[in-house]
């Protein structure tokens, strides 16, 4: 807002001073003026949550989920060291691991395909890009029919084929397997999408000047697209890192965090203690937890791969 | 070292016909330009070279080889386009390395033809910068480097002066000439700029809409345009165009227009003669008219003009005439200055006129040439 010229700032006489302090002023009301509706919304829904979340992590919640005693770090680090937030974070890491790398791959894979010139592709990335437009609940119930170990169409394939059923989203060790395949595929509509417009941005003459320079289709593929693809790459990894951090309408929907807990990620428990136990002290600590190691995550993940990103 | 050969080439692009039956052939170490309005399919006729587009028909024949089902990569040429399309993502070096990578060129080898191709394209110092830190005519400059770092036997040019300012143009214009002339390899240079294509062109081959209009060397496509639209397409200011009825005997024909009476030569006249039609079209070019005395002799031919527009260039002008209904155009001495309005008497060198059939456009050769 203020007016930098760039040069030493001239020593002004005291009224002069007086009058560039006011025009300053002046300057920042405008600013202010600008920024209120973000302001507003930033404060009310995350400044304001944000600082209450550290707050609340201070106290203890009793049973009917009033503030109670006032105990400082003791609970942040109960909370965080405590056994069963480690045990989501293993699981929240897992799913992560499991739905972010596919999902970039699929989705690369896919926009690829999407990209050709060929009559009627629009229909396909149509299809490709559809479950962008998906919610979270339309696509747990739907996989949740699918998967259904009785009515499911999953089951069914299983019965024609001769094989024993399979109850993935109650078998501890395929229900995480099963709630990614539903985010997998959740995803896969965004990711096709930015990588689709990632690929169309790349000009069709550094392909030709490629296949004259005797680039193989490999080598045009990890010489052209990907460094020219690099930062579409990071923003896909960075946002689809963070969004399997939130992840949690369709573990509710699918698993409820079971069985076992092995489908129990930070945000689930943070629900859990938050809305069933009315424990607000414990999942605020949490919330604070995930809030850093997000942030932590993004942070490295910038630093680390922008070194390889090209911007043009 | 390769001519390459277009034999009757044919190319449509759904309805349209980007290349209509070209036969051409582009000798050994020779610079050809292939010249044309955009959208005359000189850029895919190119591009068929290349091996990135191919012919519905016909066939293109690199050194003594049929090529139409080579792939690009293998048909020992380079080609440097219009916007470069240099890898934004490599540096210069790694962008002229590229292709030798590819091709599994030993990297000390490698290493020796970048070096060489940067001396003497003046690049050594931006080896290591990203093509967006460079200027226009630097990243054009690396385009070359990273074609003549191949060692093709065949360099294709699409436009490459085009994004460059006007000095840098004819600077860069004149680097090419030499470039040519120390490599002694074929050259097919791609332009829409007639200048470009005089000047560098050992040959010029001119296209309209897809088909060979006139091939030959740059003078003689002055001197003796094929058709009408070469005659229009080449000079500037254009050519003049009169429609004129031929009245009298061979040896005393006089071409009769709206607005002037050109008297013929004998050897003119027999040319026209075997026209099957009284009428011709006539055509002179800016430089072969001056301003007439009243005094001047009879061969000559006359026209009373007005001076429309005057455009002064310091060492000569461009003045547009009207007469009646027709526009003509001359380049005059810088004196006497003319005003706009002014009425002048113009005078037609006849031993510079054209003669072109009305009906077909070709022109009618007449005994001088």
């Amino acid at each position: 807002m203020a007016v930098t010229t760039g040069e030493p700032v001239p020593r002004l006489p005291l009224p002069g001073l007086v009058a560039r302090g006011l025009t300053q002023l002046k300057n920042l009301g405008f600013g202010v003026l600008f920024l209120w509706p973000s302001i507003l919304l930033f404060g009310a829904f995350v400044f304001y949550p944000l600082i209450k979340s550290v707050y609340l992590g201070f106290y203890e919640s009793d049973p009917l989920g009033n503030r109670g005693d006032f105990v400082g770090f003791d609970q942040y680090r109960s909370v965080l060291a405590g056994s069963a937030f480690r045990h989501s974070l293993r699981i929240t890491f897992q799913f992560t691991m499991y739905t972010v790398p596919p999902a970039i791959v699929l989705g690369l894979g896919l926009a690829m395909l999407a990209n050709q010139k060929l009559p009627g592709i629009s229909i396909f990335r149509t299809i490709f890009a559809s479950t962008v437009a998906t919610s979270v609940a339309v696509a747990s119930m739907m996989w949740l029919t699918l998967l259904n170990p009785t009515t499911g169409l999953v089951t069914w394939i299983l019965d024609q084929l001769g094989q024993p059923r399979l109850n993935l989203l109650n078998d501890p060790d395929w229900a995480l397997v099963a709630v990614s395949l539903t985010t997998i595929w959740l995803n896969l509509g965004l990711a096709t999408i930015v990588f689709l417009a990632g690929l169309q941005s790349i000009p069709e003459r550094l392909y030709e000047s490629a296949r004259i320079d005797g680039a193989s289709r490999l080598g045009t593929f990890l010489h052209v697209t990907l460094p020219m693809l690099s930062p579409t790459l990071l923003f896909v990894t960075v946002i689809g890192t963070i969004l399997a951090f939130e992840s949690f309408g369709q573990i509710h929907i699918l698993t409820r965090g079971g069985p076992l807990d092995e489908t129990k990620v930070i945000v689930y428990s943070i629900w859990e203690n938050a809305f069933q136990r009315f424990d607000y002290g414990v999942a605020s600590v949490q919330a604070v937890g995930l809030f850093i190691l997000v942030l932590g995550l993004t942070v490295i993940q910038l630093r680390f791969l922008e070194r390889r990103v090209f911007y043009q | 070292m390769s001519r390459v050969v277009f034999d009757r080439v044919t190319k449509h692009f759904g309805e349209v016909v980007a290349v209509d039956d070209l036969s051409l052939e582009i000798y050994d170490q020779e610079f050809l330009v292939l010249l044309g309005p955009s959208g005359c399919g000189k850029s895919t006729a190119l591009r068929i070279v290349a091996g990135l587009e191919d012919p519905t028909r016909g066939t293109i024949i690199i050194g003594d080889r049929v090529v139409n089902n080579v792939e690009a990569k293998s048909r020992d040429i380079a080609m440097v386009f219009q916007d470069y399309a240099l890898y934004p993502h490599m540096s210069v070096y790694d962008n002229m390395a590229f292709s030798m990578r590819m091709r599994h060129v030993h990297h000390r080898e490698r290493h020796q033809r970048i070096l060489e191709a940067a001396h003497t394209l003046g690049l050594e110092t931006l080896l290591r910068r990203k093509p967006a830190a460079l200027s226009g005519g630097q990243r054009q400059r690396v385009a070359l480097g990273r074609a003549i770092v191949r060692q093709p036997s065949v360099f294709l040019m699409d436009e490459p002066l085009s994004n460059l300012d006007a000095k840098l143009r004819v600077q860069t214009r004149r680097e090419l000439i030499k470039l040519h002339r120390r490599l002694q390899t074929t050259f097919i240079y791609v332009t829409h700029d007639q200048v470009e294509a005089m000047t560098m062109g050992e040959r010029i081959a001119i296209l309209k809409d897809g088909a060979l209009q006139q091939v030959a060397r740059p003078q003689d496509v002055y001197d003796r345009p094929a058709n009408v639209f070469v005659a229009s397409f080449i000079g500037s200011p254009a050519m003049n165009f009169f429609q004129a009825e031929l009245e009298g005997q061979t040896d005393r024909l006089v071409a009769r227009s709206d607005s002037v009476e050109f008297p013929l030569s004998a050897a003119q006249g027999q040319a026209l003669a075997k026209l099957p039609a009284r009428n011709v079209t006539i055509g002179i070019r800016p430089e072969h008219i001056s301003l007439g005395e009243p005094s001047a002799k009879a061969d000559h031919c006359m026209l009373a003009a007005v001076v429309d527009t005057v455009e002064s260039l310091g060492s000569e002008q461009q003045v547009t005439f009207s007469n009646a209904d027709s526009t003509i155009q001359a380049r005059l001495d810088p004196s006497p200055a003319l005003r706009e309005g002014e009425q002048v008497l113009l005078m037609f060198a006849c031993e510079h006129l054209h003669f072109f059939n009305p009906e077909t456009g070709l022109r009618i050769e007449d005994q001088r040439g």
